[in-house]
């Protein structure tokens, strides 16, 4: 069956990034702009229309479902064309679209060259986007996460910073080495199932590895009873990249130092939850066995990205890797509440993702918006910008406390959720669970060092007298550039105030994940 | 219950001030007194409201509505409600009374004074005023945590006001990241309530049962519905729940060691200081144990610590607030001290007299908070008493009204503040008499060291009285004083008036001892009749603490009851009375008086430095989490990153070798493939065990 939303919402970003690539830079940025409109209505139309129940992989009804088999491989699984949603991909379909139609306007002051290639790739990125987060094929999935990573190199390479190519290059590699690994990793999984899968639908290999409990055969040199949690580590590893976690997180620090602003903003705030996303969908979802036998380890993980990427933060003395090492401190609680399998707690990470593609997209906008007029981001070499930028430091400081986890504002719902979530875990009856609420009282000292390092940056650079080491003129900043800021803090503001906005979908196809272990206490 | 008019618009009584901060905000710079106006009406409508509500109250009704949503998972919902009980209803009215007085105080403060950027400040102060109203009518411990840290955002504000300066910005800071440490605590307290009886209400309702009865269920009955975590007990397991939740108390009312913030708090605008000090933030954390009683009350252990704490803040401050040199200093520690002593009868089993000790404390306080504001606009914002001096006949109004204020901190009869003073120390001492065990003993430990307090609290007040007001003028601008107006005097009447007749709505000694019954007004108001707040009542803490905790009043232990509460406030007032002679003779009686407490000679220093706190908690950030995060840093870019690096590197030099390979000659390319075809061959061969 074909519904033919989604492909339509695909093709008409990838037909928009032809056209502004193939137009003249003179009106790129206008065009792009005016273009990533009709996905972001078409989006919010979607949510609108949206009537999925359930989760995707575990038997929920999808909506916007697509499902034509494509290639057929003969012994091996087929491939398929199919394509869903769920109430876990919905809200980042919407969080997609919204954000980069704000990144794109954002580009209009900083992007001043090769504009209608700059605009057009970020259409293509959008498209990518959209595939990674609506596909249920296992291969149709995965060209769209590695066709992420193509435009993003460009981005990166062409118009980043003095080091633009070292990060570009070792973000590529990076990331690409992770996806090699992820692959084998699941293909490893599919192949061991047999026959128990006919394609690579993903529904299908979740209902095989969880609803018809079918334990792989070995497969070369890994035996049975280990190639599901060799899968899972693969699996893991390859998506802590993109995440990332601690300690494979050192290309994203690099590479948001050297991208432009509006590509920073899509960075962290919707490339970051590809990792997060997937681990959802795979390692929690298909081998929840494995997640549950090693809890202690993952949260551990979670635990120390929380703490040490907080204290990495705290180091720092340029605002953007401030910013970028708090990324890794918050993707830490979404691992936390993944690895609770509570309502909460996995709900919770799915809304941090929501709330931290809006937050972290507002501080490196804003971060940028202050990089445009005074041509530095260090500390040290300015004070009293509160003076001079009333309104872009207001939202700014709006958006700090966000990141601090200030209540009705997004951040806080999501923290709250995650760590109340990962507390209830410690009431299951499952070994080394009642450790969690230990875990999670650790994790939550993050929310002292994030206000910690975000007053200490913000009293030095905004308040005080005037100064500024470069010698560039301060001014306002012009409308356009503080629009997407004033748009983002009210979305946060109603997000945290009225969180059912998307945690009521959330929660529908969170409970059926959280079930897989203790259920949705 | 439900119907009655003054519960149906109370949620106005917080609509108001929000409605001004996004007024004041948005249109403040083209309104008529900067959005000052707009302020003085939200709040003046708040505190008409807030009075219906708490006359509708007093008639015997209570009142809990939930208003929205907040996560709707079936097992575990969350949401936003409103509860006006006697407690709420009076905390409503102080918060708002003091938020308009403050306003209108503002006006000659900022106003008059020429001061720039006051629609943000009325905007702020907005914000404040909403924060705390919407946290005082919360219904669950939530909700209250939600308007607890926007209370805190507010603080850090407003005390940041002035931001062009240094000073204000890094006060701004300490107040959030110190209060933050302790809302940590209170955070992971929340969760684990809400882990533990999967709800967070103060107050049962027809689906859910609050948390304080579930609790007293599980101790009692050996109940059901709670969840204890890591292994604990439930008693054990409540008291930490309990603890943790303090944790955000000891921060917000500043009490030992996370009261560092307050005293530098006072570079905001005084009248900020006032809001903070009297109604606000420092008043939210023991509005919060007073909220939560009915948990607290089951846990003894809990209490004694609560005590125990209150008592040596009151002490541990008050002898700070000896030697300080700047009115405003004086009054930080005063304010830190007299939420010790709210905190000493909460622990030691005075849920009334902490209730009436916060109501008479915020009128005396802002009432002291505004004086000394209006004698800083006279000294043109010099805040040092040794600059001061004679001001008494130079500003009338101000000199009578402060002085009723520092009477009742003194706690000097018939002032308000002596009538309260007296009945938290009555309180912990008679259940320090009657309890058995260690809980008997650290009672009378926490007793005597707020005793001693009453001693230092005299004098300070007083060194501050008459070194501020008294003698001759130190300095030109003392002799000089810039004249102020209305809108500052009318606040300090208003107070004023509170805080010398408030006592009469509680005197309980007179009622015990001359045997009037029926005088006791404060504790009738908070034991309703209402059906919804059973659980809420002084009386059901009263049985609690008896049934539970082993708490045990003794009020004869010296003979009869009312010897008893004689000796009580005689000790109390004497001590008063001997700290106010005492800074009589030494500040009082010479026109021209020396710094006597030069003489205390280090002890001096050690107050003066303030026993040394900050420094240790600078360090603390500063000199231990700064260089570890260093160091972390230096780890992740050597190390980590260093490994990754390194393998990168390897890989280009190795790619540089194995490219050679591809020479472009064809037969190499064939060797190669013929070799690598017998290669595989071999290891398929081998493997696959053909030559076995």
């Amino acid at each position: 069956m074909m519904d033919g939303t989604i492909e339509a919402l695909i093709a008409v970003t990838l037909v928009g990034s032809l056209v502004v690539m193939a137009g003249s830079d003179r009106y790129a940025a206008k065009l792009a702009t005016a273009w990533s409109l009709i996905p972001l209505v078409g989006s919010l139309g979607m949510w609108a229309t949206y009537d999925a129940t359930g989760n995707a992989l575990l038997g929920g009804e999808t909506a916007f479902t697509s499902r034509e088999t494509w290639l057929g491989l003969g012994p091996l699984p087929d491939i398929e064309w199919f394509v869903g949603i769920d109430g876990i991909s919905m809200p980042l379909v919407v969080l997609t679209t919204v954000l980069v139609t704000l990144a794109l306007v954002s580009a209009w002051t900083p992007i001043d060259e090769r504009q209608s290639q700059f605009y057009g790739l970020v259409l293509f990125l959008e498209a990518g986007l959209l595939g990674v987060f609506t596909a249920l094929d296992f291969f149709v999935w995965f060209v769209f996460w590695e066709a992420v990573l193509v435009p993003m190199y460009f981005l990166i390479g062409v118009w980043g910073g003095p080091r633009r190519k070292y990060a570009a290059i070792k973000m590529f590699v990076y990331t690409n080495i992770a996806s090699l690994v992820m692959f084998v990793g699941y293909t490893a999984l599919v192949f061991g199932l047999g026959d128990a899968v006919s394609t690579f639908a993903m529904p299908e290999t979740a209902e095989a590895l969880v609803v018809e409990n079918v334990q792989p055969d070995a497969l070369a040199f890994v035996g049975a009873e280990t190639l599901k949690v060799a899968a899972f580590a693969a699996m893991f590893a390859g998506f802590a990249v993109k995440v990332p976690v601690v300690p494979v997180h050192t290309w994203l620090p690099d590479a948001h130092v050297e991208a432009p602003t509006p590509v920073s903003v899509l960075l962290a705030g919707v490339l970051l939850k590809m990792g997060t996303y997937a681990l959802l969908r795979f390692n929690f979802t298909m081998l929840p066995d494995v997640a549950r036998a090693n809890m202690p380890i993952i949260a551990a993980f979670a635990v120390i990205s929380i703490i040490y990427g907080a204290m990495l933060a705290l180091a720092q003395t340029d605002l953007k890797r401030i910013v970028a090492y708090s990324s890794v401190s918050s993707m830490g609680y979404v691992i936390l509440g993944l690895a609770a399998y509570t309502l909460y707690g996995v709900g919770g990470a799915t809304f941090q993702m929501i709330s931290h593609g809006l937050i972290s997209g507002l501080m490196f906008m804003a971060v940028g918006v202050i990089y445009n007029t005074t041509h530095t981001r260090m500390v040290t070499d300015m004070s009293g910008m509160a003076s001079k930028m009333p309104y872009t430091v207001g939202i700014l400081i709006a958006g700090a406390f966000g990141y601090m986890g200030l209540p009705l504002m997004s951040g806080f719902a999501a923290e709250f959720y995650v760590f109340l979530g990962a507390f209830q875990a410690g009431a299951f009856d499952v070994a080394n669970y009642n450790l969690m609420p230990a875990f999670t009282a650790v994790a939550m000292f993050g929310i002292v060092i994030v206000a910690g390092y975000l007053l200490f940056a913000m009293q030095r650079t905004l308040f005080g007298e005037f100064s500024l080491e470069t010698d560039y003129e301060v001014g306002r900043a012009p409308l356009h550039d503080i629009a997407p800021l004033a748009v983002l803090l009210v979305l946060i503001i109603a997000l945290g105030s009225q969180p059912e906005i998307f945690f009521e979908m959330i929660r529908e196809a969170s409970g059926p994940v959280a079930d897989l272990v203790g259920g949705g206490a | 219950m439900a119907g009655e008019l003054a519960f149906d618009i109370a949620p106005a009584i917080v609509a108001l001030p929000f409605a001004s901060f996004l007024v004041a905000l948005a249109l403040g710079n083209y309104m008529p007194k900067k959005g000052a106006s707009a302020g003085i009406a939200a709040t003046a409508g708040s505190l008409v409201l807030s009075l219906f509500a708490l006359v509708t109250v007093a008639g015997g009704s209570t009142y809990q509505q939930d208003l929205f949503t907040w996560s709707a998972a079936e097992e575990v919902p969350l949401h936003f409600g409103i509860f006006i009980d006697p407690l709420s209803a009076m905390m409503l009215v102080i918060v708002s009374l003091i938020a308009l007085l403050v306003h209108v105080f503002s006006l000659g403060y900022m106003n008059d004074e020429g001061e720039t950027g006051l629609p943000r400040y009325y905007s702020e102060l907005g914000l404040f005023t909403f924060s705390m109203l919407a946290f005082v009518m919360a219904d669950n411990l939530l909700m209250a945590f939600m308007f607890f840290e926007l209370v805190g955002l507010c603080s850090y504000l407003l005390i940041g006001f002035w931001f062009r300066q240094d000073g204000p910005p890094s006060a701004a800071k300490k107040a959030f990241l110190v209060t933050r440490f302790g809302d940590y605590f209170f955070l992971i307290g929340v969760v684990g309530i809400v882990a533990t009886f999967g709800t967070a209400r103060f107050v049962s309702t027809d689906g859910q049962t609050a948390f304080p009865v579930l609790a007293e269920e599980a101790l009692v009955e050996g109940g059901h519905g709670v969840t204890t975590f890591l292994g604990f007990g439930p008693e054990a397991w409540f008291s930490i729940l309990g603890l943790l939740v303090l944790g955000g108390v000891i921060g917000k009312s500043a009490q030992f060691p996370l009261h560092t913030w307050l005293p530098d708090a006072m570079e905001g605008p005084t009248p900020v200081s006032a809001l903070i000090h009297a109604a606000t933030m420092v008043a939210a954390g023991v509005y919060l144990v007073a909220r939560m009683y009915g948990f607290y009350a089951l846990l003894p252990t809990v209490l004694a610590i609560i005590a125990l704490t209150g008592g040596f803040t009151a002490l541990f401050a008050a002898t700070m607030g000896v030697v300080k040199r700047e009115i405003k200093q004086v009054l930080a520690y005063s304010t830190i001290s007299q939420y010790g002593y709210m905190m000493l009868a909460l622990g030691g089993g005075g849920y009334v007299a902490a209730t009436f000790h916060l109501m008479t404390h915020a009128f005396f306080k802002a009432l002291l908070f505004l004086g000394a504001g209006s004698v800083i606009i006279a000294m043109h914002h010099n805040e040092d008493m040794w600059d001061m001096g004679g001001l008494k006949n130079r500003m009338p109004v101000t000199y009578y009204t402060f002085l009723a204020g520092s009477l009742a901190l003194a706690g000097i009869v018939p002032f308000a503040g002596f009538w309260s003073k007296d009945e938290v120390l009555y309180e912990v001492l008679v259940h320090g008499l009657g309890s058995a065990g260690t809980t008997g003993t650290m009672l009378l430990a926490a007793y005597a060291m707020g005793l001693v307090a009453v001693l230092f609290t005299g004098f300070y007040t007083f060194r501050m009285v008459f070194l501020t007001f008294h003698g001759e003028p130190r300095t030109e601008t003392a002799r000089d004083p810039e004249p102020v107006r209305w809108n500052v005097k009318v606040p300090l009447v208003v107070l004023g008036a509170l805080a010398t007749v408030a006592g009469v709505v509680n005197m309980v000694p007179v009622e015990k001892v001359l045997g009037i019954k029926g005088i006791d007004y404060l504790h009738q108001f908070l034991d309703p009749e209402s059906e919804l707040v059973t659980n809420l009542t002084a009386h059901h803490y009263g049985e609690v603490l008896h049934d539970v905790s082993g708490y045990t009043a003794d009020a004869t232990a010296f003979g009869s009851e009312s010897v008893t509460v004689l000796v009580s406030a005689g000790l109390s007032l004497g001590l008063a009375l001997a700290g106010v002679g005492l800074a009589y003779a030494l500040y009082g009686r010479s026109p021209t008086p020396e710094e006597h407490t030069d003489k205390l000679g280090g002890l001096k220093t050690l107050w003066y430095n303030n026993y040394y706190q900050d420094e240790y908690q600078v360090w603390l950030a500063s000199g231990l989490t700064l260089p570890l995060a260093k160091v972390a840093d230096r780890f992740d870019q050597g190390i980590i990153d260093g490994v990754v690096n390194g393998v990168g590197r390897t890989s280009l030099t190795g790619g540089s070798y194995v490219k050679r390979i591809q020479t472009g000659i064809v037969t190499n390319y064939a060797a190669l493939l013929a070799l690598g075809l017998v290669a595989l061959l071999l290891i398929v061969g081998v493997t696959g065990g053909w030559f076995a």
